[in-house]
């Protein structure tokens, strides 16, 4: 058993030219959290998912990962800000947002090794030729619970 | 030049296989293409293989109460810091000027100096930069000028005290100068220098960072008294901290060194905060403290030291102290003015560290010529003054202020180095001619 056998050939998908708009009312409406982006060509260039998001709305300091600012407990809820934040995010293209594309998979590559990535982190991973680099699928835990059935 | 008891390879002659080490070292850590630590300890490593010092000879080398002194502090920081009082002063910092921009530049400016003094400055802006970052955002004024005065008043924060800057350990340590005398001889110039920066920074900042009503209003908003994640410990290390502090201004008079209240005050604070877990929480805990402690700072000093006293042994830095005072006619006005412009341009491009373990040994050798070890002390001030303040002439010039620049690299706002050059150089010049008036009125 492989991820060919599992995976979804069919993910929904999104361009690199989409926008961050774009991109949260395609999540919304396809209920789905992560979204493979390609470029043209079909070939494969990231993910976009709720990181994404969080990581645009939130203080860039918080980001940092340092020792000495670890929670927001103390600050304030400002809505204002949030809003103009995702507003002026809306409009621009999701390839600025694609800083850390996760690692895809390959068809060959052994069910183990995906359960094992879900149990890194969490979040749909892009399955992706190894010659062509185009994308060909994509794989959620519940593909692999229910093959398991 | 003397020979070391040790037995150089081949014959050579101690004197050169050292200073080829040293300089072969010394570029290399300038270069920065490899990581300090390990130039240091392969440099301490060629030292006794080459026969310019024995084991023995080496360990003897090493400034223990400096290594005890760094480590003990730096474990006493790191488990304070989880309590999150640093994050609570600098928000209760910035809410005590109403959050407007220019007294909250003043206030982190005046917190970091005051940090510094206590704590080591990497430490300090890792400490203060975050929130600084966070601040700065909420009223959406460029973070630029804030980093810029927290690099420059962490340094000259830290060289107010023995334990603020690695130069005045090494100094006090080497030289056996308490505390105390560090706060009589170096706070009050750093006070006026601390001000003059300030001011400075008031006129020549201020006027640009403005904010909105609605911005200040979010910072103000701001519950610092959230920021404290752990009541119990910010006592705990509040209690332990201030102990050692008072047992640095005691250390003196009950014949305790400094690296002795370290060590024992990172014990307390560890059993502190690990007595009521359980065996298997004590060793994650444990080793977490340690882990926070800067290995690579303290590997460095240990090599360093080593590197040192293979110079000193093998006659080196006699003979280059002997080049100094020809330089300077013997005479003791110049030489301790020559010490803190030369210390303060050295370091403002390599670094303050290296130079400070290659200048102490020069400078006690020039006792015999001065009229002995308290004739010196001027000397040491002018070192200190020079080694520390430096450090502020250009973004390479301390580890603080890479520190910074590559936290606000990673935030989308870097510090280029030219655009940091044309206001920190003016600004160091400035400290040093500060310090140049203290020393001649004062000492000379």
């Amino acid at each position: 058993m492989n991820v060919s056998t599992i995976m979804n050939p069919n993910p929904v998908t999104l361009s690199v030219t989409e926008t961050f708009g774009a991109a949260l009312a395609l999540m919304r409406d396809r209920r789905v959290r992560v979204l493979p982006v390609v470029d043209l060509q079909g070939v494969y260039q990231g993910t976009f998912d709720f990181h994404d998001v969080w990581k645009t709305l939130l203080p860039k300091a918080v980001l940092l990962g340092m020792d000495s600012l670890t929670d927001l407990s103390f600050v304030s809820d400002a809505k204002d800000i949030l809003t103009e934040k995702l507003a002026e995010a809306s409009t621009r293209s999701v390839g600025e947002f694609l800083d850390v594309p996760i690692e895809p998979i390959h068809p060959e590559t052994p069910v183990k090794e995906a359960m094992l990535l879900f149990y890194q982190h969490d979040g749909d991973i892009p399955v992706v030729d190894r010659k062509t680099k185009r994308l060909v699928g994509i794989v959620s835990p519940w593909e692999i619970i229910d093959s398991l059935r | 030049m003397n020979h070391s008891a040790a037995q150089a390879i081949f014959g050579l002659n101690p004197a050169w296989i050292a200073t080829t080490v040293f300089i072969a070292v010394y570029a290399l850590v300038i270069s920065e293409k490899i990581n300090r630590a390990i130039l240091a300890l392969l440099g301490a490593g060629l030292m006794i293989l080459c026969g310019v010092l024995t084991q023995e000879a080496a360990i003897r080398g090493v400034d223990f109460n400096t290594i005890g002194l760094l480590l003990g502090m730096m474990v006493i920081v790191a488990i304070t810091g989880k309590s999150g009082v640093f994050q609570y002063v600098a928000i209760w910092s910035a809410k005590k000027v109403n959050a407007q921009p220019v007294g909250v530049m003043i206030m982190l400016s005046l917190v970091t100096a005051v940090f510094s003094a206590l704590l080591d400055n990497v430490t300090t802006v890792l400490l203060i930069v975050p929130v600084t970052l966070l601040i700065t955002e909420e009223l959406k004024v460029k973070p630029y000028p804030y980093l810029l005065a927290e690099i420059l008043c962490s340094n000259i924060g830290g060289t107010a005290t023995l334990i603020g800057d690695p130069p005045n350990i090494m100094i006090g340590s080497a030289v056996g100068i308490p505390f105390n005398d560090f706060v009589i001889h170096l706070t009050p110039v750093v006070l006026v220098i601390l001000a003059a920066t300030v001011v400075v920074f008031y006129f020549v900042w201020g006027k640009e960072l403005t904010t909105t009503e609605q911005a200040r209003r979010r910072v103000m908003s701001f519950q610092e008294s959230e920021a404290i994640k752990d009541p119990r410990l910010l006592k705990q290390s509040l209690a332990v901290l201030g102990s050692v502090i008072a047992g640095f201004v005691l250390a003196h008079s009950l014949h305790i060194e400094p690296a002795t209240i370290a060590m024992f005050g990172a014990a307390m604070l560890l059993l502190l905060d690990n007595y009521h877990r359980t065996a298997e929480e004590q060793a994650h805990n444990v080793h977490h403290s340690f882990a926070e402690a800067e290995w690579v700072t303290l590997i460095f000093f240990l090599g360093l030291f080593i590197l040192v006293h293979g110079l000193e042994s093998a006659g080196v830095i006699q003979w280059m102290a002997q080049q100094l005072l020809n330089a300077t006619g013997g005479d003791f006005k110049i030489t301790a003015i020559a010490i803190l412009w030369g210390s303060a341009i050295l370091s403002a491009f390599i670094d303050n560290i290296p130079f400070v373990a290659t200048m102490i040994p020069m400078i006690k050798s020039m006792a015999p010529t001065f009229g002995g070890e308290q004739a010196l002390m001027p000397l040491w001030w002018a070192l200190s003054l020079g080694a520390c303040l430096g450090g502020n002439g250009t973004l390479i010039g301390a580890s603080a202020n890479l520190v910074v620049a590559g936290i606000a690299e990673r935030a989308g706002q870097p510090i280029r180095f030219v655009q940091f050059l044309k206001s920190s150089f003016l600004l160091m010049l400035m400290s040093i001619a500060i310090s140049h008036v203290y020393i001649w009125l004062r000492y000379l």
